[in-house]
This record gives structure tokens, C-alpha cells and sequence, in this order.
């Protein structure tokens, strides 16, 4: 039988039946709604939680262990021998140090390049780190430099990228600020500072002077509260402020693959130093959470789908006996065994792909329902999605296919039904 | 045309066999019109579907339209019973979801593969035909609900038609029918001998035997 008769006959019959098509196409449809639209969510909330948690799964954290029995039985401070000992081990791709500025910096000033509402009076105090370039050097701005700059130049510095977003949807509508333009538009920024001064009391270093700095990218590899300038800008404030090396706050590493990690992570720890497992096992149980909840709806759906699949598996059965002397018509008109069940499965077909599309439009107008919902009900807050649903083009064709398959595998017994229907018997 | 030769067809009711043919042996040449009487039982469905190749669990030799039911495969059968025969049925067998056009059109969509097979709108078309033929082209998008007996039992006929069949087999074509639209039925069957068609009908009315060329009685599972 061709494919165009296969088609128009599947189409006949259907249209002949339309309670039982209705009926049908609806079961599949529930299925494959609920599949795109919970996959979908699980998607867009997963996309969501990695702009709030954009943990690098390559990176370790190395801080100095809180117990040290001091370097001869290793562990101790994390200066440059400590880092080549870090840089060689096995899976690490990049070692980069990170060290806290201990010199107080405070902006009393708005920052220049900008239009801000700054309040008058008030002064903030700049946490700053010292970084690698190598960390950031991809956050950088085009054309930007990431070097401790001569005297009486501004100081690079990077912000985290999430920094601008809570202090957009956070401080300044607190504080009734004025907002921020998004990303590239801020580069370039100055902020005029203070360095040596400090809002603590008895905290201000003997010497204070003006200094700028420029605002050279945003990057998610900064510490979401601090500011982050070359770690050489660092040490040479520190050595002008006559502060005694304890070594690097910190150092990052860079794994080949996420795999690398656990690794490298005990052999950080059998060297007697520690792991930071911060922002990342924050991440990596936020992503973990999200996706086991992710799945647990999918496979829901799954069984919903299932369900969708013998509830059609079961009407078509009803169906072909009822239609046992119509099969045997067509046996009589030159229906094979193999027209008959190809029949059947073709009518199965049409049905789960005319619910799987229905069950895609369906979800998707539920997930705009659920944005719009939670545009208007929750407050706006840091990272906030426009949508908690994804919905790339590949979603489309699992909400249609997977209904057609499960349809078909309903049909699967209908239709071997079907195909054992004995013409001389059923006829007379 | 028609040779069937010691046909046996047994059924089983339960732990009993029954034998509905017997050693049946039957010649139809090609373009006559043969008629088979008998009472209610004797067979006469049995024998039609034996020769169409509906029913392939026989003992005997049935050659029809040149063609050995007894080695054809199932794929093969149903082949021949698209291409090589027509049916015509005394409770008409439409499908009742399907217009009466829809319903004439089904032998084209099954034609097997390795012949050419028209578009569904050639098929509209021969379709068309075939019920203008037996006078019904103005009933074509009619559900067979609506339509009267003998209308159905054209729409049937003209069905059998659209494969233009060597062979065309028919049970009590005019059982449900009343004398106009049997005597229709009839002179359509007398037209399709004309025109070559070797029709083979099982009745028990003699307003149909009498038109044919050929009777034979079936009794007791044999022919007479």
C-alpha cells in the first residue's frame, strides 16, 4: 500500500471516528504537554540558577589549610613555591593566584563617566583582590590591559559580572540611586578613590592619597563583592604600606576536564592545603538539585505519556474488533496482513503527532501563562529570569515525537490484532 | 476462466468436522454468466469464497483468471482478489463512515507494489466513473446510510468494478433487494458479460438464475 493511500484511508477512518480521535489525540496531547513543558522548565530554571551561580566546573579554590604543622610537613602558606607545586600537578591546566588587598580603599566620590545620583557624604568601602591576568584575561574589554600601571595612572580593576545585577536590583532601588547601563557600556568607567582610607574608625593607614580606578570588564570569576586589580598592584601596595607577606589568599586552578577535579582536589589536600568548595559546591548543588527535580518531573511526564499510550493502546483494540468486518472488507478489496496493520498503526501515528504538536502548543502557551504569572506576583530581584522556561527548536520535535512513538507502541498490539483478522470468517 | 476440481472445504464445530464442499469440481468459461442455487447452507458462500481467494484452508485444485490459489502466498492472494476479482455482497459490505466515492475508490489504494498506481485524484476520478456507470454519479458524497438498497448494492457493484476484473463473484446480490432494483442488478451483471467479465453468482432466486447463461445446484456439497 503506498504511503499517499495509507494516509487518505488513516485520514478517512479518523475523521469517521471523531470521538475516539478526540479522545485519543487528547491523551497523547496531556502526554506530550507535560513532557515539553516540565523539560522545558527544567531547562530555563537550570539557565536561571547559572547566572545566579555561575560556578566553573574546572575550577578548585586552594586556601591554606587551618591547621598547618608549617611547610616542612607541608601545607603553610601559599606563596610561589606552593603555587609551581600546585601548577604541576596532574590534570591542572592553569594555576592563579589570587591575593587579598590588606590596605583599606574607600570611593567618596561618583564614579566619573557615568550619570549617578551619588549621595552626598556617603563614602563606600572597596573590598579589593589582587588577581591574575591569566584568570580574567578573557572578561576583558576589548583593547584592555590587565597590568599594575605606572604612578599616577588608573588601576585596571574587573567587577563581577553579578555585582552590577544586585546592585541594580538591590541597592540601587534601596538607596535610590540611579541604575547602571548593562555590561560594555560601563568600560572605561573611573571611580575615584581613596587609598588608606577607611570608614572603620582607627582604620586608615599614616598616609592617604587620591588615585583612580578604571573599570576594565566584568567577569564571573570575580568575588561577587569585591573589585579585582592585578595581584602585582597588590604587593606593591602592601610593600608601600609596609605590610608583611603571608602569602597568596588563594589560588585557582584550572582542571583539563571537570573530571580532573576530585583529583585534583586530594591531592591539594594529601599537599596539606585546603579546598574552597564556596560558590562552586553551591553550584554544583544548586544544578544537581535543579536537575534531579528536573528529571523527576520529565519522568513523570514520561509515565504520563506511558499512560497516554494504553489508554490509545486500549481504545484501539475496542476499535479494530468493532471494525472486524470493515478489516475484512478491505481484505476482500486486496488488503494484505501488512495494509491492515499498517493501517492501524498509521491512524495511531497521525493521532499521536496531531497530540504531540497540539501538547507543544499547549505548553507553550502554559509557560508564557506561568511567566507572565510571575512577572506580575514576584518582586524583582537579582537574576531574575524574563522566562523560567527554555524552549529550543529540539524541544518541539521530542514533544511530537515522543508522542508519536508511544502512540505507535499503543497501536502495536491493536494492530497485530488486527492483521489476524480471517477474512472468509469475519465477512460472512 | 474458473476451474475448481475436487474442493473439499471442511469446518469444525467444535470436536466435529463438517464438510460444507465435497469433491466440488466446477468449469466457468471466460465471459459466461453461471449462476449456483441452492438452498440456505449448502455452501454457496463458501464456494465464492473459495474462488476469490478469500478462503485459502481447502483440499482441490482452484485455478481462476489463470492464476493456482493453491500456491499463491498470502501477499499474492490478496493480489489477486485487487486486481483479478470482484466481490459483490448480499448485505452490500460498504463501509458505512465512507461516501459512497470513498467506498468505490478503496480497491485503488491497495494495489500492490510493481504496478503502477493512480494519484488519489485519478482514483477520484475512475471512481466517478464507475458510479456513473451503474447510474448513482449524482449520489457520490452520500454516507451508504442514505442511500436505499439497490442504490448500495450499485455502489457495491460499482466498487467491484474499479479494478476492471476478469472475474466477478456474487452472493445473493439481489437477497436484500426489492424486484425493480434486483431486476437492476441484474441487467448490470448481463452488461458486465457483455463486456467480457466472467460473473460467477451463488442465489437462491430464480430471477437472477434464470437470467444466466449456466445454473448449477449445490447439494450436499456437491454440484449438480
Amino acid at each position: 500500500m503506498r504511503l499517499r493511500s495509507l494516509v487518505h484511508l488513516a485520514s478517512l477512518n479518523l475523521r469517521s471516528d471523531l470521538r475516539g480521535t478526540a479522545v485519543n489525540t487528547a491523551a497523547a496531547c496531556v502526554g506530550a504537554a507535560a513532557l515539553v513543558f516540565f523539560v522545558a522548565l527544567g531547562m530555563g530554571v537550570g539557565q536561571a540558577a547559572r547566572l545566579m551561580f555561575p560556578g566553573d566546573a574546572r575550577l578548585v579554590e586552594v586556601v591554606p589549610g587551618a591547621v598547618s604543622l608549617g611547610a616542612a610537613l607541608g601545607g603553610g602558606a601559599l606563596d610561589d613555591g606552593a603555587v609551581a607545586r600546585l601548577r604541576e600537578l596532574p590534570g591542572v591546566d592553569g594555576a592563579w593566584r589570587r591575593l587579598a588587598l590588606r590596605v583599606p580603599i574607600a570611593a567618596s566620590r561618583a564614579p566619573e563617566g557615568v550619570r549617578m545620583n551619588w549621595p552626598t557624604g556617603f563614602t563606600v568601602q572597596v573590598p579589593v583582590v589582587g588577581v591574575d591576568a591569566g584568570l580574567v584575561s578573557s572578561d576583558l574589554a576589548p583593547g584592555g590591559k590587565f597590568d599594575d600601571p605606572p604612578a599616577g595612572e588608573a588601576i585596571p580593576v574587573l567587577a563581577s559580572r553579578r555585582l552590577l545585577e544586585v546592585y541594580n536590583k538591590t541597592i540601587a532601588p534601596a538607596w535610590n540611586l540611579r541604575r547602571l547601563p548593562p555590561g560594555l557600556d560601563l568600560m572605561g568607567l573611573q571611580i575615584p578613590v581613596q587609598v588608606g582610607f577607611s570608614i572603620i574608625p582607627l582604620k586608615t593607614e599614616d598616609r592617604v592619597y587620591d588615585a583612580r580606578l578604571a573599570l576594565a570588564g566584568l567577569s564571573d570569576r570575580v568575588p561577587l563583592y569585591s573589585l579585582a586589580v592585578p595581584v602585582e598592584t597588590v604587593r606593591r601596595l602592601h610593600k608601600e604600606y609596609g605590610k608583611a607577606d603571608t602569602g597568596y589568599s588563594s589560588v585557582i586552578l584550572e582542571a583539563r576536564r571537570p573530571d580532573d577535579v576530585p583529583g585534583i582536589a586530594a591531592a591539594v589536600r594529601r599537599m596539606g592545603f585546603a579546598v574552597d568548595e564556596g560558590e562552586r559546591a553551591i553550584a554544583e548543588r544548586v544544578g544537581l538539585a535543579i536537575t534531579v527535580t528536573a528529571g523527576a518531573l520529565a519522568l513523570l511526564a514520561l509515565l504520563m505519556t506511558a499512560l497516554a499510550a494504553l489508554a490509545i493502546a486500549q481504545s484501539l483494540s475496542a476499535s479494530v474488533r468493532a471494525r472486524t468486518r470493515d478489516i475484512a472488507i478491505l481484505q476482500s478489496l486486496g488488503a494484505t496482513a501488512g495494509d491492515v496493520r499498517a493501517l492501524v498503526l498509521a491512524e495511531a501515528a497521525l493521532v499521536g503527532l496531531a497530540g504531540g504538536v497540539l501538547g507543544v502548543g499547549i505548553a507553550w502557551l502554559a509557560a508564557r501563562g506561568v511567566d507572565a504569572a510571575a512577572l506580575g506576583l514576584l518582586p524583582d530581584f537579582p537574576f531574575r529570569p524574563t522566562t523560567f522556561f527554555l524552549f529550543p527548536a529540539w524541544i518541539f520535535a521530542l514533544g511530537t515525537g515522543v508522542s508519536a512513538a508511544a502512540a505507535l507502541l499503543g497501536a502495536l498490539a491493536p494492530a497485530a490484532l488486527a492483521a489476524r483478522v480471517d477474512p472468509a470468517r469475519a465477512i460472512s | 476462466m474458473i476451474s475448481l476440481r475436487h474442493i473439499t472445504k471442511r469446518f469444525h464445530d467444535g470436536e466435529r468436522e463438517v464438510a460444507v464442499l465435497r469433491d466440488l469440481d466446477l468449469d466457468v468459461a471466460a465471459g459466461a454468466f453461471t449462476a449456483v442455487v441452492g438452498p440456505s447452507g449448502s455452501g454457496k458462500s463458501t464456494l465464492l469464497y473459495v474462488a476469490g481467494g478469500l478462503d485459502a484452508d481447502f483440499d482441490g485444485e482452484a485455478v481462476v483468471a489463470g492464476k493456482d490459489l493453491r500456491t499463491l502466498s498470502a501477499r499474492e492472494r490478496a493480489s489477486f482478489r485487487n486486481g483479478s476479482v470482484g466481490f459483490v455482497f448480499q448485505s452490500f459490505n460498504l463501509l458505512p463512515s465512507l461516501p459512497a466515492v470513498e467506498n468505490v475508490m478503496l480497491p485503488g489504494l491497495f494495489v500492490p507494489p510493481g504496478i503502477p498506481a493512480p494519484s488519489i485524484g485519478q482514483l477520484r476520478g475512475r471512481a466517478l466513473e464507475a458510479l456513473d456507470r451503474v447510474g448513482l454519479a449524482d449520489k457520490a458524497s452520500r454516507l451508504p446510510g442514505r442511500l436505499s438498497g439497490g442504490e448500495r448494492q450499485r455502489v457495491a457493484i460499482a466498487r467491484a468494478l474499479l479494478s476492471r476484473p476478469a472475474v466477478l463473484l456474487a452472493d445473493e446480490p439481489t437477497g436484500n433487494l426489492d424486484a425493480v432494483s434486483g431486476e437492476a442488478v441484474i441487467q448490470l451483471f448481463s452488461g458486465m458479460v457483455r463486456d467480457g467479465v466472467t460473473v460467477l453468482v451463488v442465489t437462491h432466486e430464480e430471477r437472477v438464475s434464470s437470467a444466466a447463461g449456466q445454473v448449477l445446484h449445490l447439494e450436499d456439497g456437491r454440484l449438480r
